[in-house]
């Protein structure tokens, strides 16, 4: 399905391109005037002065000039920059999902600084720009390498996107982590701040923001070609790569600026483009200028809203909260609207065997017990390491950790199995979708209300909010009967507001804050026997549960309509194999922290390995899952010995690394 | 047949109309349904019965680490030895008269009884590591040890300390394999107090908390653990001498203001636009206290002191002065711009920086505090000081300062 009629579906009433600008000046105006005035003392006549260019004195007076003055022309500038290259890149994509956000470009801005302020933090006043300009442009450029610039049009792309997310944030975490003294300034940048402290910023943007005209001049004419395929437009004479990749990169070097000044304020332009289309803007130009007013339009809303609120409490308010506040929902609410039911995939089951071997079981069975052996027996010593019996003690500090790991690998495992089964798209995963995330927002949620985060209540805790998402899942899902796409943008919005929370937490900058930031990146250490029991039993009472379903996800899995035709209630199943999905993912998140990306690799590498009827995929992606994650923990434990890395970190790396290889690789063996 | 919804029908895919309306029509699809097992509803029952379980068995996870607390709490006489390790409990062996070096100490939940002085102490934190250094014992191990000569800076660490990884996730085989005789441990850890018994009897000392003084628990805690290694009269000169040294910069003070001692805040940039303010609470404030001089913009307590607050709040401070620590990256930047240039304390020359400084520290740091923050004082007084300050002779005096008197 093309954007276009997408678009013609859905956005009826064509405005003039003239009209809706001028309605937009006006509002933006409006606004201003508003937002200007928020919390200044200032008499108007005293600001009508220093407008006509009076001299201030008194602090008031300076306040006005050089701080609310230059953060309002920063708003407009920056909700200007972050509409217009949201619709650019939607356009140009023909996606509407797509965003400077939802490509990964933050997370590699964020890793970038991260680096340069702990390895060169001199470096950090004169180029700390331009390298975080280059890690988004870098994590962008991996981005499109793993799908392909022609496949921009899909959910693939998201989660691509949402996995590029996961693998430089993990990075950026565990780096925080091994040096926290040192990352505290950063994380007010994470959060999005618009507090400015004289023009400098606004002057270090403006001359960047040159590209902006190149683009308004040169953008539209070959957005409108492109509208008519790709194909179409080439046979017009127009070199579609080149001007598609210059376009491009003009929109991440405007993202780039915008994120180096101001810090990481998300959905702005993923939402301002798809009001601007439900508001009547049909063509690329008219959708291009109205994204644009209306990015300003938000962030001033949002910003306002952050002033407003600081009045009240001492506390930071960042833009980037109350932005993300205002977003997620909307964002869920437009994914809602689009009702797309079925999308198209690049990517099916993956490539290999055809039949699993006895052998091939021999070998898998060989692995995990080598793992279970090194994590049992190796003993770490200052001089080296030595295999050992573990004493009393010792064991009781691994078993829970072991046991953990196992149990944690296969639920995540087996929930991948599900997810990609009932969404049809092999790069679904458990974590992608909102169920972790879910989890880690009450976490985070019940922190602020109590001022504290409690571990005893944690479990209870995750494990309630996952299943929260859940049910907003399916009752949002069902009546668009579970179109991936609500479910998946429910997950990225989640995910995204949940960052924005953690770093509104962690800009406290107390002791505590490294608590979360451990259990966010999904750690063993302290999980206590009970709770590792628990895991234990409930993960293998649910997955008996799964495999007495397995019939279900079979039928599912060979095509709604063929579910149907076997008398199968396919909706109902559905809910009900999800929420068995979704309760694995919220057992291991409510115990160890959230897991990435073993619910993605797992059941892919079973399917490769040959794993292919349900019963048996499932038995061997839990079997790989539990081997990665027991893998990851002991690696965890011996690489930077006597220090460790949690478990969701490396594995987080290392199958972060091996899924962007993997669909590098597939995509190049497409081609070729 | 059937009530026919005409929106819900739209969003079935393609091909699923007829079985759609099955979906819709219980009777229908019982009687063609194979599965007609009752599995979904027992599933469900299933994952609420967990919740529940899981609710249930989070309050008593924490009812169990509170063990120790009640064993010991508010009964002077139940003491336990210290040399029952490897138990959960250590109050089995309780002598019956306590021998002549026999003493019993007191953390911030128990007593604990010892026979003799712990001879290998590992500390899981830095402050309590700091206070155990100044006392002359060396910990046996303790965490990241080179990024607190980077941050905590004095007293060093001995080159034998074993490091034990990460402050968060101390890592408790190598603990183990140290053998220490005692842990210490502070608010991050106590969650791990359980197994840290294991390894051996763990004390357990509330060094940073909203509900004391920190300043005057870390003088406590460091006057406990000179009980602890039998250092007493150690611990007494020391803070004889800090006295001493405290109401000499004072007299310095006094002297450069002309005898009226200005208020002053303590502040650290985090960002060109944002502040930590060492509020109430924080161990700048209790330094300034103790030297005699009242905080320029009162701040709240808070567990550790600090509060982030925006840069432009910071208008709100008329008289007094405004000291920040460095490091800042960005501290030329900062003090060129328009709004620090128009702060009312700027533009009455009331500002300046103060050298590195730690400012989660222990008792003695209140003294590398106040001398940093005097030295820092001193450049901006009305009457110049030409000598730099000299290191004090440890002569015991018997001077009363600010923080005695409030004991």
């Amino acid at each position: 399905m093309t954007s276009s009629s997408v678009l013609s579906r859905f956005y009826p009433t064509p405005l003039s391109v003239m009209t809706s600008v001028m309605a937009l000046i006006l509002l933006v105006l409006g606004l201003s005037l508003t937002y200007i005035q928020l919390g200044t003392d200032l008499p108007l006549t005293r600001q009508w002065q220093l407008w006509s260019g009076a001299s201030p004195d008194s602090f008031e007076d300076y306040e006005y000039v050089y701080a609310r003055l230059p953060r309002w022309v920063m708003v407009i500038l920056v909700g200007m920059v972050m509409g217009l290259t949201g619709s650019l890149i939607q356009q140009l994509t023909r996606n509407p999902l797509l965003s400077p956000m939802t490509l990964g470009t933050s997370s590699g801005a964020w890793l970038s600084l991260v680096i340069m302020n702990i390895w060169w933090p001199g470096l950090v006043e004169s180029h700390g720009a331009t390298f975080a300009m280059g890690g988004a442009l870098l994590s962008m450029a991996m981005v499109i390498l793993i799908v392909g610039w022609q496949n921009l049009s899909g959910l693939p792309v998201v989660l691509a996107g949402m996995s590029v997310n996961i693998l430089l944030g993990s990075l950026a975490t565990a780096i925080i982590l091994l040096n926290d003294q040192y990352a505290r300034n950063l994380f007010i940048w994470g959060a999005g701040d618009l507090s400015q402290n004289g023009w400098d910023s606004v002057l270090w943007l403006l001359p960047r923001l040159v590209v902006v005209a190149g683009i308004l001049v040169v953008a539209p004419g070959v957005l409108t070609l492109l509208r008519l395929g790709h194909e179409a437009a080439a046979a017009r004479g127009m070199n579609i790569a080149v001007l598609f990749l210059l376009l491009m990169i003009a929109g991440i070097w405007l993202v780039s600026s915008v994120l180096t000044v101001v810090g990481v304020i998300g959905f702005i332009g993923l939402i301002a483009p798809n009001i601007a289309r439900s508001l009547g803007a049909r063509t690329a130009q008219a959708e291009l200028l109205v994204s644009a007013g209306m990015g300003v339009v938000l962030l001033l809303v949002s910003d306002g809203l952050a002033l407003y609120l600081s009045q009240f409490t001492p506390e930071l308010i960042p833009s980037g909260l109350t932005a993300a506040l205002i977003g997620a929902p909307a964002l869920i609410w437009f994914t809602y609207r689009r009702s797309v039911t079925q999308e198209p995939l690049f990517f099916s089951m993956p490539g290999g065997k055809q039949h699993f071997t006895r052998r091939r079981l021999m070998v898998l069975c060989l692995l995990f017990g080598w793992v279970l052996f090194m994590s049992v027996f190796v003993r770490m010593m200052n001089q080296g390491w030595l295999l050992a019996m573990p004493d009393e003690f010792i064991w009781s500090l691994r078993w829970p950790r072991i046991a953990t790991a196992f149990a944690a690998g296969a639920g995540m495992a087996v929930a991948g199995v599900i997810m990609q089964r009932l969404i049809h798209n092999p790069l679904a995963s458990p974590d992608l979708l909102g169920m972790s995330a879910g989890s880690v927002l009450a976490v985070v949620l019940a922190g602020f209300w109590v001022g504290q985060f409690d571990t005893h209540w944690g479990p209870a805790l995750a494990f309630s909010g996952s299943m929260l998402t859940l049910f907003v899942l399916l009752v949002l899902s069902r009546r668009k009967a579970f179109s991936p796409s609500v479910v998946i943008m429910t997950g990225i919005a989640l995910a995204a507001l949940i960052e924005t929370l953690v770093q509104f937490a962690l800009i406290k900058g107390t002791d505590d804050v490294y608590a979360v930031i451990r259990w966010l990146s999904g750690s063993t250490y302290n999980v206590e026997a009970s709770e590792a029991l628990f895991l234990l039993g409930a993960t293998s009472l649910v997955f008996g549960c799964v495999m007495l379903c397995h019939r279900w996800l079979t039928l599912i899995s060979a095509g709604r309509s063929v579910a149907l035709a076997r008398g199968l209630e396919v909706n109902r199943a559905f809910a009900l194999l999800l929420t068995l999905a979704a309760a694995l993912c919220a057992l291991t998140t409510a115990i160890m922290g959230p897991v990435a990306f073993v619910g993605l690799l797992a059941p892919h590498m079973a399917a490769m390995l040959g794993a292919r009827s349900v019963i048996i995929q499932l038995s061997v992606s839990a079997l790989l899952g539990s081997f990665f994650l027991m893998l990851a923990d002991w690696t965890g434990q011996v690489v930077i010995y006597p220090a460790q890395l949690s478990a969701g970190t490396i594995v987080s790396l290392i199958g972060g690394g091996y899924f962007v290889f993997l669909l590098m690789r597939g995509r190049l063996s497409q081609k070729g | 047949m059937l009530i026919k919804d005409s929106e819900t029908i739209n969003t079935v895919s393609q091909s699923g109309s007829s079985a759609y309306e099955r979906f819709l029509d219980k009777r229908a699809s019982i009687t063609e349904e194979k599965q007609r097992f009752p599995l979904p509803y027992a599933v469900m029952l299933g994952l609420v019965f967990w919740m529940g379980s899981l609710a249930v068995m989070a309050p008593e996870v924490s009812a169990d680490e509170r063990v120790p607390v009640n064993r010991f709490a508010g009964s002077p006489v139940s003491v336990g030895s210290v040399n029952v390790s490897s138990v959960n409990v250590p109050s089995v062996n309780v002598p019956s008269e306590p021998t002549e070096q026999g003493f019993i100490i007191r953390d911030s939940e128990k007593q604990v009884y010892f026979e003799r002085p712990p001879k290998r102490i590992a500390v899981l934190n830095w402050d309590l590591a700091e206070q155990l250094i100044e006392l002359e014992v060396m910990p046996v191990a303790m965490p990241e040890i080179e990024a607190y000569h980077e941050w905590v800076v004095r007293p060093r660490v001995s080159g034998e300390v074993e490091e034990l990884g990460l402050r968060d996730e101390p890592n408790l085989e190598r603990l183990a394999a140290v053998k220490p005789d005692l842990i210490l441990i502070a608010h991050r850890h106590k969650g791990l107090q359980q197994r840290l018994m294991k390894i051996a009897p763990v004390l357990y000392f509330d060094t940073f908390s909203q509900d004391h003084n920190n300043a005057q628990a870390s003088i406590e805690i460091f006057r406990t653990l000179a009980k602890l290694v039998q250092k007493s009269s150690l611990a007494e000169a020391k803070l004889q001498q800090m006295d001493v040294r405290i109401a000499q910069l004072r007299q310095q003070l006094l002297n450069a203001y002309r005898g009226d001692l200005p208020a002053v805040t303590t502040i650290r940039f985090s960002s060109l636009t944002s502040v930590y303010i060492y509020g109430d609470n924080s161990m700048p404030q209790y330094a300034l206290e103790m030297l005699g001089i009242p905080p320029a913009m009162p701040q709240p307590v808070t567990q550790w002191g600090i509060t982030q607050t925006r840069l432009l709040d910071l208008r709100s401070i008329h008289e007094g002065i405004v000291l920040y620590f460095t490091p800042f990256d960005q501290e030329k930047k900062l003090k060129k711009s328009a709004i620090w240039q128009a702060m009312p304390f700027v533009q009455a020359g009331q500002s300046h920086r103060v050298r590195p400084a730690w400012t989660y520290g222990g008792a003695m740091s209140l003294r590398y505090m106040a001398e940093a923050l005097t030295e820092s004082l001193l450049e901006i007084a009305p009457v110049p000081v030409p000598v730099p300050v000299p290191e004090p002779e440890p002569e015991p005096l018997s001077v009363q300062t600010a923080i005695r008197s409030e004991d």
